[in-house]
């Protein structure tokens, strides 16, 4: 079922970091530096505690992607900024608009807020094709 | 006290990984937001692509096997970049340290049984507004030589 895409066409993906999500992201990823996983050293480091892999919340900007494709196997390319740690208790919504189709790529600019209206992730840009 | 110059093109690998399907479904509901409890991996929220952890649904479908969430890529192609922040030379503050920008880029799907073989490098450091940027670039092939996975990391040291 081929579905086509639009320039200017949007979607909405909301994730939440729940309270053991850098525990069992740091599991899967084999990332277990101790600001993921231990709030003392998170303190330490002026962190406030424990903060979401970085590469978990792009994770969660590719996944958006890949929903909205609706194949996870298209996604070509990602790249973002970390512009604030993501926290356990932290809702993030991502939001995507597709602001180019060429040669059956797809490019879509992805923003991703959490719940005090506050930028996660700059620039992130996801390419996916589409042919 | 700023990174030494003398450091950007210092090499890292070649690391080997032997993707098992059995970690591609962990880390695709760990990013999918499952809850594990003791021995069990969690439910798949509905929004994660069954391509992704059931088998006879992957078999039948575009990649005829399982195949990885796409960011499954950093669980090995981190490790030059890790080693490039760990190198007791360049004398980081790990504790200061963190993941400023990424980039990543796939040429083809991953799936079970591929051997990625990851080579990477430092090419760049420099400070800019009193933090210490590192720059790591690294490479990934599978067992046939295909180039599958490039990344650009970026790590900050604050203060």
């Amino acid at each position: 079922m081929a579905r086509s895409f639009q320039v200017g066409d949007t979607f909405t993906h909301v994730r939440e970091c729940d309270v053991y999500r850098p525990i069992y992201y740091a599991g899967a990823s084999g990332d277990f530096n101790p600001i993921h996983i231990d709030p003392e050293v998170g303190k330490v480091a002026g962190l406030d505690g424990v903060i979401l892999q970085g590469l978990c919340t792009l994770g969660w900007a590719v996944e958006a992607v890949a929903v909205f494709v609706g194949d996870p196997g298209r996604i070509r390319k990602v790249k973002v900024r970390f512009s604030r740690p993501v926290r356990p208790d932290d809702t993030v919504t991502f939001e995507g608009r597709v602001t180019a189709i060429e040669a059956g790529r797809l490019t879509t600019e992805v923003t991703a807020t959490n719940q005090r209206g506050e930028a996660v992730l700059k620039g992130a840009v996801v390419e996916a094709s589409i042919g | 006290m700023a990174i030494d110059k003398r450091f950007i093109g210092r090499e890292y690998g070649p690391f080997t990984y032997t993707i098992g399907a059995e970690k591609l479904r962990e880390f695709t509901f760990a990013v999918g937001g499952a809850h594990p409890a003791a021995g069990t991996p969690g439910e798949p929220p509905a929004h994660v692509s069954p391509l992704l952890y059931d088998d006879q649904a992957a078999k039948a479908g575009p990649y005829g096997d399982l195949i990885a969430f796409p960011s499954f890529a950093v669980v090995f192609a981190i490790r030059p970049f890790a080693s490039a922040v760990a190198d007791p030379e360049l004398d980081l503050n790990l504790l200061m340290l963190v993941h400023g920008e990424q980039e990543l880029e796939f040429l083809d799907v991953m799936r079970p049984g591929d051997v990625m073989t990851t080579t990477g490098r430092i090419s760049d450091v420099y400070e800019k507004a009193g933090k210490q940027f590192l720059i790591a670039t690294t490479e990934s092939r599978n067992q046939r030589g295909d180039l599958v996975v490039k990344g650009t990391w970026t790590a900050v040291v604050r203060g």
